[in-house]
């Protein structure tokens, strides 16, 4: 388990990461090291060189925009965890550290590596995806802004195209006066990835009306999924069980999902229906507990 | 000769391990800290076929890397070593540590690659060619016995390496005169004792002297021996040191073949040579996966639930070679009734080779796999009958006052007390409240369940199983050693001749020996002599150190102690039945004259004259000693002592599972535990908490999982799942002594204890709160997915 040989270099500044990886099409990125270093000590990556972004000031922080909160892809992922800012504005974010693998790896692992990763399972992609955030890559030629419905492509595969840095992660702020977020996971040991994961943010006016929703699952196959259409026919509803059960069970049948050793097909169907439902029901109740 | 102390000072007494000293402070001294200038590293290239002819191997191109020293094929170290040692007789079966001509496992080394670093040896590996022409495999025990299967060693004409059927007792007459029967199958997954320090050896062959160094983390008896076969050595020229700390065993350490591997290169290449597993080697072909084995059980009981007999039939999957692997299915003929009175038993003991990697021995040496068919069994007749499932083994067990008790395989258990541990543990628990919470947590609509396992660590290990399952082994003593020297300024030094990993023997002979000198432990020096001038040792198996190196111990503490006293007596011109032995020194009985210990030592090593005649100067004593049940041959139909002494332990644990989900919680886990004289509490807890961790991992998370194709598909600790802090629950521990009749100070074997019972006691905690929907499990590992579908399923069919 020692990684092939490979050159290190620790650029100054975005532009000279772009030009690095433009230069170099063997050459990968290296943030926190939490996927990336297993996966180069099983052989399963050989870059033949590696670019290390971490202490890229312009990559890390986090900083309000109104209407969306930024985070820098270099961002530690503890130190999103602790971070009012995420607290306060982007509270589905802030439900989720707390599975993603253990104290250490979060104090290393970034927000940004761990979307590029894409894993299926994660759990920040699952939130980057159900709150539709916005991703934002650099190449050597210039920026683009891609949507998380058009970002994950496959297990580890991104729209991000070769050359490409991420540099922030844009997640939206609802503006909604009453909001709720809850997110539900199912692993056979509490820091693994999920065997299938939900997150729900649901928006409240003054009544019991729901204004809007969000709903997604991970773990199912190729990359997290948005159940969209489950959204658009709970807005509007009281969220209650039924219509809960109505959405969610629609949006699950037209669902491709996989099954491995761990947990069946048929399994991550199923509870990942329940586990939808119940982060529905969860953030419902949250929002209806807000202070008016 | 010696007489047992009165009040015991030292043992049983809350004291620190010695060991956990270095341990904590992270200064153990391991394999890979172990340097050795100018050494070579080893990287091995692993098959990527379950089954393939080898066809050639091209090992140039890595040999053309600045820095690779050599590329060895089986052909080569074939040539120049004898087959591994396999205890059956299955000359046809032959194992090396390279494959020859033929791959039988995916990751079986093919070839192994020598380099200036181990990452330069890894490049290197993956640049020798290797030519396969693939074989058709067989993966599943069952499919192997069939009489198309795929033949995994040709030359041996079919997958059976041992197929034997024991009938102790009137087995047929007791089941025809039975009221009921009933049959059930369970299976017990692959998995085993997953050290977090994986194999490792660094080997020095010295041309000079003739003579090969071996530093290794290892566990196994014999290994010098074995080293010295295979080398074609005589065994004074193999020298394995035993100062080196392992890094968690519990059976596995055992790595022979990385052993032969590494001397061989080592002469080979007249550099030191240097094999430290990486994760993958380990799991996939470290050749030490655990029991993998298939039980077809029935039972013949009467209505009060008395069971009468038994038959069983237990299929182990062995992997590619025989390993260590049929005999695991001899050891549990040793407590095959487990603690109940069961008069007659049919053990049908099939072991058969399949396309998987081999086994080692794990931890109970096939005894918790056995322990959870036989607990399964009585739940089912408990259940059957509708009778509780405490009573109907209160009912079985075997009475404080039937001790010593002779089963029907011919073993005599020592001594046991079950009915008063489990009336302690109920006690304890508060059954009636235990079941109150149950229901509570089964209306608040959980399955909720209590699970119950009770059973026997037999332990003080000999090896009478190898007799027994092969005859022409005649081995009949599993000896341990102890010796004892006093130096010119009074310090005492002992030794440990063999390596430990983690049972705190230095703790453990320190102890004894305090106890019978009356000296502070602490002050005693213990040491490890490598194996060229070491006593007899067996190694740390079956659970023995406490009875066989305490035994030791202890008696070669006595002899010392009688020295003592003869000296002491000749100087004070009386009869040695005139003086006493305290504190380290000698006094008439009147108390009119004494000798302090320096003053003896002084005599020992400086008077002769002042020495009675005849003694030897000096003051240095040895013992070897035997197990204590002594040593015999099996009869003809099977029966035999297999170990002296046999703890007790008894299980109830509390569980729920989410039902949607499928996930089960523990939320009470209790267990007595009695294993006769506690010689350092803080080790036998150590022992109890991590063998029932160790229990949790093989009943709900650890497997090496094999797909169709025959790969394994857990080959890291991403998919092959290790119980963590997070899922191992707090543990109750109630204690009891039932001093064992037979040991030194009444102690018993604790190596095992937690694991042995914790399987079974899982699974009935998850069949009991699967009962209300009738349906149940009986396969280990209980995936989480796989109980979450069967109880939708359950839930869909009572819809229906
Ligand atoms: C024991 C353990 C348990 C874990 N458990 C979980 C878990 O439960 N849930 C979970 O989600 N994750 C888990 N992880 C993974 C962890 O979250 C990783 O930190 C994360 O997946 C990758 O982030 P990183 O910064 O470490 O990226 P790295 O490992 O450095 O990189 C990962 C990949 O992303 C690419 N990359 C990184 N940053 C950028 C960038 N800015 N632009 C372009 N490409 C980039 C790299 O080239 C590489 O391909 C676990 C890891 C470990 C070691």
């Amino acid at each position: 388990m020692k990684p092939v040989p490979f050159d290190y270099v620790r650029p100054t500044s975005i532009e000279e990461t772009c030009a690095l990886l433009a230069a170099d099409g063997d050459a990968r990125v290296i943030a926190g090291g939490q996927s990336l270093v297993p996966m180069l000590a099983m052989r399963l990556a050989r870059p033949a060189r590696l670019i290390d972004i971490l202490r890229l000031p312009e990559l890390s922080g986090v900083r309000d925009d109104g209407n969306t909160v930024v985070i820098g892809a270099a961002t530690r992922q503890a130190a999103t965890e602790h971070h009012p800012l995420i607290k306060a504005k982007a509270p589905l974010l802030a439900k989720v550290f707390p599975w993603i693998g253990h104290p250490a790896t979060r104090r290393r692992g970034t927000i940004g590596g761990s979307i590029a990763h894409a894993d299926p399972s994660a759990e920040i992609p699952l939130v980057v995806a159900t709150l539709d955030a916005e991703i934002v890559v650099r190449e050597a030629s210039g920026e683009t802004t891609i949507n998380a419905g058009e970002f994950f492509l496959g297990p580890m595969v991104t729209a991000i195209p070769q050359g490409g840095l991420l540099t922030e992660i844009r997640l939206p702020v609802w503006s909604q006066p009453r909001l709720g977020v809850s997110f539900h996971e199912v692993n056979a040991r509490h820091s693994d990835f999920a065997f299938v994961c939900a997150a729900a943010q649901v928006g409240f006016d003054e009544t019991t009306h729901c204004t809007a929703c969000a709903v997604g699952i991970g773990g199912l196959g190729e990359f997290p999924v948005r159940l969209d259409r489950a959204a658009k026919a709970l807005i509007g509803t009281d969220l209650d069980h039924a219509a809960i059960a109505d959405a969610v069970d629609a949006a699950m049948a037209e669902l491709d999902i996989w099954g491995d050793l761990h947990a069946s097909a048929e399994y991550r169907r199923r509870v990942g229906g329940v586990l939808a439902r119940r982060a529905l029901i969860d953030a419902r109740q949250a929002a209806l507990e807000c202070p008016q | 000769m010696s007489t047992a102390p009165r009040r015991l000072r030292y043992v049983s007494a809350n004291r620190r391990v010695r060991e956990d000293r270095r341990f904590v402070v992270g200064m153990g001294r391991y394999a890979a800290d172990v340097e050795a200038a100018n050494a070579l590293h080893v990287a091995l290239v692993p098959s990527a076929h379950p089954a393939a002819r080898i066809v050639s191997i091209d090992g140039s191109a890595a040999l053309a890397l600045p820095g690779v020293h050599y590329v060895l094929t089986g052909e080569e170290l074939a040539a120049a070593t004898e087959p591994l040692m396999n205890g059956l007789e299955t000359p046809e079966v032959k194992r090396y540590p390279l494959a020859l001509k033929q791959a039988r496992y995916v990751g079986e080394w093919i070839a192994a690659v020598v380099a200036d670093t181990r990452a330069l040896a890894e490049d290197a590996a993956e640049l020798v060619e290797v030519s396969y022409e693939p074989l058709p495999y067989v993966i599943d025990a069952e499919a192997a016995l069939r009489p198309d299967a795929a033949i995994v060693h040709p030359p041996h004409g079919s997958n059976v390496l041992l197929d034997r059927t024991f009938v102790w007792g009137e087995v047929e007459r007791d089941f025809a005169q039975s009221q009921r029967q009933l049959s059930f199958r369970v299976v017990w997954g692959r998995s085993s004792t997953v050290p977090i320090e994986t194999f490792g050896i660094t080997a020095i062959w010295d041309p000079w002297r003739e003579l090969l160094d071996v530093w290794a983390s290892i566990q196994m008896p014999k290994y010098s021996d074995q080293i010295a076969r295979a080398m074609r050595l005589p065994a004074n020229a193999v020298r394995v040191h035993q100062d080196v700390d392992v890094g968690g065993s519990y059976g596995v350490k055992r790595g022979i073949k990385h052993t032969i591997l590494c001397s061989y290169l080592a002469r080979r290449l007249g550099r030191p040579i240097r094999l430290i597993e990486d994760r993958l080697e380990n799991m996939r072909a470290g050749d030490a996966h655990g029991p993998d084995r298939i039980f077809d059980v029935s039972v013949a009981f009467n209505t009060d639930g008395i069971v009468r007999s038994m038959k069983m039939r237990a299929l182990d999957n062995v992997g590619a070679y025989a390993g260590r692997a049929p005999f695991q299915l001899g050891k549990p003929i040793g407590a095959i009734v487990g603690p109940y009175k069961i008069q007659s038993v049919e053990y049908r003991a099939q072991s058969v080779t399949t396309n998987k990697a081999v086994q080692e021995a794990v931890r109970g040496f096939g005894q918790s796999p056995t322990n959870y068919a036989i607990e399964t069994a009585i739940d089912k007749v408990a259940g059957a009958l509708r009778l509780d499932r405490i009573e109907v083994r209160r009912r079985n067990f075997i009475r404080k006052g039937e001790f010593p008790y002779l089963i029907p395989s011919g073993t005599r258990y020592d001594s046991g007390d079950y009915h008063t541990v489990v009336a302690k543990v109920l006690d304890h628990v508060g059954w009636d409240a235990l079941q109150t919470e149950r229901n509570r947590l089964r209306q608040s609509g959980l399955l909720a369940g209590i699970g119950i396992a009770a059973c026997l660590e037999p332990s003080g290990g000999n090896s009478t199983f190898e007799p027994l399952l092969n005859p022409k082994n005649t081995t009949s003593t599993w000896m341990e050693s102890c010796r004892i020297h006093v130096d010119a300024l009074g310090d005492i030094v002992t030794t440990v001749n063999t390596t430990s990993s983690g049972q705190g023997h230095e703790t453990l002979v320190a102890t004894v020996i305090g106890e019978v000198l009356e000296i502070d432990p602490d002050r005693i020096r213990v040491v490890r002599p490598d194996s060229l001038e070491s006593m007899p040792s067996n190694s740390p198996v079956g659970s023995r150190m406490a009875i066989m190196l305490g035994g030791a111990a202890y008696h070669a503490a006595g002899k010392l102690k009688q020295k003592l006293i003869g000296i002491g007596a000749h100087q004070f011109g009386a009869g040695e039945d005139a003086v006493v032995y305290a504190n380290g020194g000698v006094a008439t009985t009147a108390g009119d004259r004494r000798l302090a210990w320096a003053e003896l030592v002084n005599i020992a090593h400086r008077n002769w004259h002042l020495l009675p005649p005849g003694m030897e100067p000096g003051l240095e004593t040895n013992q070897i000693y035997q197990v204590p049940t002594g040593g015999t041959l099996p009869t003809p139909d099977g029966r035999v002592q297999m170990y002296p002494c046999h703890s007790f332990e008894f299980h109830v644990v509390l569980l729920a599972i989410d039902p949607d989900i499928g996930l089960p919680k523990i939320h009470r886990y209790v267990i007595g535990h009695d294993c006769g004289t506690v010689i350092n509490p803080h080790i036998v807890k150590g022992m109890t908490l991590g063998g029932i961790a160790h229990g949790i991992g093989a009943a709900l998370f650890e497997e090496f999982a094999y797909d169709d194709q025959g790969q394994m598909i857990t080959q890291t600790f991403m998919d092959y799942l290790l119980p963590s802090s997070q899922e191992v629950p707090e543990v109750e521990i109630v204690h009891h002594c039932t001093p064992s009749p037979y040991t030194v100070l009444g102690q018993k074997g604790s190596g095992e204890s937690g694991y042995l019972g914790a399987p079974a006691a899982i699974s009935s905690a998850v069949n009991d709160a699967l009962a209300p929907l009738g349906i149940a499990v009986a396969k280990l590992p209980i995936r989480l997915a796989a109980l979450g579908d069967a109880i939708a399923a359950a839930r869909q069919s009572s819809k229906a």
